[in-house]
């Protein structure tokens, strides 16, 4: 593997600025007395790491497969790099920044000035896994990420089923991390077996383990490790168990977009889990597809049960990331980009559809479904951003998703045969049964007499902007999605490339 | 002319409507939102005359031919153009929104708390994306039209619909579409993965090279078979119809008249299941002229049980599709003529026909055929209207229904002698299923307090209908200028199928 360093590309460390710049807002949001100045200098944050993320966009070079803006610090094993599938999920990370800066809070549990400190250093967190090289890197942002939201929960923790939810997410996501960094030791500790303990040092850099030869016996050993270890995170039938539980009570919008929005799980294993265990990939794939599949329609399936919307939306996640790994188990070019922008689309769709579950919230003050009704007339806006929020989770055409569905279809054809295939589609369409049935509850239906019409305001300028802009950004990449496929199409080429031996 | 045909006429059409409904959308107010619209569907309707006038009826291959290229990194492109099947379905179907448009006149208004033009930019939005599938020479760019006319219709019923049904209606519909797409885009699939197999190696979306480019014949099956599921739940077909009554009772008039009159599933059959994959086609002629023989006679029957005007349209247009999909499985070229004349004569007839019905709901509050009766004292116009559009409806000799109906009997009894003895039996059937209620409805004594009192059309819904009955009229009594504009393409489709 090559890469080219910063100095090369651009005038400053890319890269660090973007893990540095919310950490530094961050840190000033401790000393700004003032809440409103504050809450206005974090949003500039937000914003300003926004531009960073283009900057970083405009200046990554797309024809080749090198890695680039790479920054190295040996003394920590610092080590930095970006290329096209980074990138995409940067600008979005970079961009759920800004809009939850925006977005605000229902319950005041904290202050909107410590919640901005905190969304601002998750940024971090994300932006570090997203472009560390290292093993023990990723897993230290990601025991970041973790511990910020369970603090969030922690917070708006006040009913006994806050505290179960809190004890389910913590048991879940520790167990899902331990496994993760027992799969790191385990890959290190047979590298360095194979190469020989003279030669051999303890290196969790995946340049270093790309450059030693796969290794053999304990590579399935590894490979699972890792694989649950990051399906815990995504989250992935049947290892789901912490979402809807998290996702029904506590936080609406910022804690589960962190977590469901960018999708970390799935990068981590495009970028550590599919080049390093490439072998074991190959053997376990009939396996992993087939889980993936039963997941696709067992959650479609609960989903209908659900009278909550928020819980709903859970299930809706395991479902489509059922999907997604699918697409990045074809292990063909294709299949993969088509996962990668899949869960790109995915991440924006289920922002837009929890933040209006999040206003929705505001104004009815529940999420219960037998206990909304007729809000279309009274916010049209929300309810249409809702609307196609969930058809991009469909893949309806027009949205990003549909070109990331083809994608992934066409590959599954090759990988897999017509059948299967099929099926999945299907399944997709079941969830398309329930995201249109909790629409037609929530928005259509008659209104429920406790909940009058005077009571849900109108929509307000920052829940148009919010809303708009998400909506904006989906529509344009649904209809003009060719920037988004170029910018994923070397770096897929160069993943798929370690499996074509044959 | 050459100047006409050089400007990128298609795309025009395509974006008018588009343009329309964004501004309709974001309007403020409702009249002006309504002139907007209709000022859009207008000059849709224009442009796409002078499609007509541009197009060259000699030549039998794509015209007009607008391409770009949209998502490069998959070989998918934006290819528009027509050719003699697909050209008159432009006007006919601008003609039919613009009737959407102004009978939607009131019904913006009365749905206070939603924004007044959102009625309309659906409309727009939905007429754009008929347009497109109508012009899509690239099949994703067709499945992808063809998907986003779905999205309106939802909205449209359920918020503007009628009784307590309509939300159930809209989503069912909603999910048969969706969940008939999905063989669709399949079948899209296939095609192009068999043609990589065969050909090239790379996988090829536009028609015009598939076209050129024969499938192996295994794989002819698969995509046959697939996309008949997806196209017949559009039709519809009979085991997959359940979609229909529902909605027609459910959707607000205009709309029903749109559902019913855009024949988007027939047409599909004619530009891509058949021609993509000859082979199979005429080897499974038995399923579709089968298939087409018994949502005929079902839908004679089902519309001569039915007890509301609305539903009887409803079932009679199953029934025509099912002879236009008969007419499709005789492969001869005089069939195809009559086959497209007829699904024209139907959006016209059809189309206007609920045209009536709405301005009848309206009156009366009612379109049952219990609570109806001798509309015709009252409403002399309306109701001669109606039995006009009803009687092209059912083919009678001198209205456009006609010539259709004939070639396609004829050419029917020919090649599948027992199908066009029933599809013969089907159309005096269909008649009966007209004529009984027509009786019932607006002959016969006067029972509705409403309906005595009502008034007869105004001139605005006058003009609005004088349209469609004179092209009945006028097609009916010398249909050869559009026959011929149909025949160089005709012959074409059928040499194409005839010489694998």
């Amino acid at each position: 593997m090559n890469e080219w360093y910063w100095t090369a590309q651009a005038g400053y460390p890319l890269l660090a600025t973007l893990q540095w710049l919310p950490l530094a807002g961050a840190l000033l949001l401790l000393i700004i007395r003032r809440a409103r100045l504050a809450v206005a200098v974090g949003r500039l944050f937000a914003v300003a790491e926004l531009l960073v993320a283009v900057d970083l966009y405009l200046r990554i070079d797309l024809s080749t497969r090198v890695l680039q803006f790479a920054e190295r610090v040996d003394l920590l094993a610092y080590h930095a790099a970006a290329d096209g599938i980074s990138v995409l999920f940067i600008l979005l990370t970079a961009l759920l920044g800004v809009l939850l800066s925006c977005y605000g809070m229902a319950r005041q549990q904290i202050t909107p000035v410590h919640l901005l400190g905190v969304l601002l250093v998750i940024e971090t967190s994300l932006m570090t896994m997203l472009t560390t090289m290292n093993l023990l890197w990723f897993a230290a942002a990601s025991a970041v990420q973790l511990a910020l939201v369970g603090y969030l929960l922690w917070r708006w923790a006040s009913a006994s089923e806050e505290r179960l939810a809190l004890s389910r997410f913590l048991q879940y996501q520790l167990f899902g991390w331990l496994l993760f960094v027992a799969g790191s030791v385990v890959l290190v500790w047979s590298h360095v077996d194979v190469v020989g303990s003279a030669a051999g040092r303890w290196s969790f850099d995946l340049f270093d383990l790309l450059a030693t030869p796969q290794i053999g016996k304990y590579q399935s050993a590894a490979f699972y490790l890792l694989f649950y270890g990051l399906a815990i995170r995504t989250p992935l039938f049947p290892l789901h168990g912490w979402l809807p539980n998290s996702a029904g009570y506590g936080l609406i919008a910022v804690g589960p977009v962190l977590l469901l929005g960018v999708k970390v799980g799935i990068y981590g294993m495009a970028r550590f889990l599919l080049p390093l265990t490439a072998e074991a990939v190959m053997i376990w794939q009939p396996y992993v597809v087939a889980f993936a599949m039963v997941g696709v329609f067992y959650a479609a399936l609960l989903a209908f049960r659900q009278a909550n919307l928020r819980r709903l939306m859970a299930f809706a996640v395991v479902s489509h990331t059922s999907l997604i790994v699918i697409g990045l188990f074809t292990l063909h070019p294709a299949g993969l980009q088509g996962a990668l922008l899949l869960a790109v689309n995915f991440g924006l769709a289920i922002t837009v559809m929890l933040m209006m579950i999040g206003y929705v919230y505001r104004r009815a003050g529940t999420t219960n479904l037998d206990r909304l009704g007729g809000l279309f007339d009274r916010v049209p806006f929300i309810a249409i951003a809702f609307l196609i929020g969930g058809l991009a989770l469909l893949g309806m055409p027009g949205t990003p998703g549909f070109d990331a569905v083809h994608l992934v279809l066409e590959a599954s054809i090759e990988a897999f045969g017509a059948l299967p295939t099929i099926a999945t589609a299907l399944g997709n369409v079941a969830a398309a049964g329930f995201l249109l049935w909790a629409f037609q509850r929530a928005f259509l239906a008659p209104r429920p007499r406790d909940l009058p019409a005077r009571r849900i305001a109108r929509t307000g300028a920052m829940e148009y902007f919010v809303g708009g802009a998400t909506l904006l950004v989906l529509l344009v990449a649904g209809f003009y999605p060719e920037p988004w496929l170029q910018l994923t199409d070397t770096a897929t080429q160069a993943l798929a490339a370690y499996f074509q031996h044959d | 002319m050459t100047e006409l045909a050089s400007w990128p006429l298609l795309s025009t059409l395509l974006a008018l409507p588009v343009l329309g409904a964004l501004a309709t959308a974001v309007l403020r107010r409702a009249p002006w939102a309504q002139w907007l619209a209709l000022g859009s569907a207008v000059l849709t309707l224009l442009c796409s005359l002078l499609i007509v006038v541009a197009f060259d009826g000699a030549n039998a291959g794509f015209q007009l031919i607008d391409s770009a290229s949209w998502i490069a990194g998959l070989k998918i492109g934006y290819l528009v153009g027509v050719d003699g099947l697909s050209l008159l379905f432009l006007p006919a179907t601008a003609l039919l929104f613009c009737g959407a448009v102004l009978a939607g006149w009131r019904v913006s208004a009365t749905a206070s708390p939603l924004p007044p033009g959102l009625y309309f930019a659906l409309l727009l939005l939905l007429e754009a994306a008929t347009l497109g599938v109508f012009c899509a020479l690239d099949t994703i760019l067709f499945f992808f039209c063809w998907e986003l006319t779905v999205l309106p219709i939802y909205f449209l019923v359920s918020l503007w619909g009628i009784g307590g049904g309509r939300q159930a209606a809209a989503v069912r519909y909603f999910l048969v579409m969706l969940a008939s797409g999905v063989p669709l885009l399949f079948g899209l699939l296939a095609l192009a993965f068999g043609n990589a197999a065969a050909g090239s190696g790379a996988l090829v979306f536009d028609l015009p090279t598939l076209l050129d480019s024969p499938l192996a014949e295994r794989a002819q099956y698969t995509v046959f078979l697939l996309l008949l599921v997806g196209f017949a739940a559009k039709v519809p077909l009979v085991p997959l119809h359940t979609w229909l009554p529902a909605l027609a009772m459910g959707a607000p008039a205009a709309v029903t008249a749109l559902i019913v009159g855009l024949k988007l599933g027939a047409y599909g059959l004619i530009r891509l299941a058949i021609p993509l994959a000859p082979v199979a086609a005429s080897d499974l002629h038995w399923l579709l002229a089968g298939l087409g023989t018994l949502a005929m006679l079902y839908g004679a029957v089902a519309a001569l049980a039915h007890s509301n005007l609305r539903g009887v349209l409803a079932y009679a247009s199953l029934s025509h599709v099912g002879l236009v999909v008969l007419a499709l499985a005789t492969f001869s070229a005089s069939a195809l003529q009559g086959a497209v004349l007829q699904l024209l004569n139907f959006s016209v007839a059809g189309g206007g026909g609920f045209l009536v019905l709405s301005f009848l709901q309206r009156r009366s509050g009612s379109t049952d055929i219990a609570q109806l009766g001798g509309v015709i004292r009252s409403m002399p116009l309306l109701s001669g209207f109606f039995l006009l559009f009803g009687l092209a409806g059912i083919g009678l000799p001198g209205t456009s229904g006609f010539p259709g109906e004939l070639l396609i009997v004829v050419a029917a009894l020919h090649s599948h002698t027992g199908a066009g003895l029933a599809a013969l039996f089907g159309t005096v059937v269909g008649a009966a299923a007209f004529l009984a209620p027509f009786r019932h409805a607006f002959l016969g004594p006067l029972r509705n307090p409403d309906v005595a009192a009502a008034q007869d059309l105004l001139p605005r819904e006058l003009a609005l209908l004088l349209a469609p009955a004179l092209l009945i009229l006028g097609v009916g009594v010398y249909p050869l200028p559009i026959l011929e504009l149909l025949r160089p393409t005709a012959e074409a489709w059928v040499a194409a199928l005839a010489g694998l």
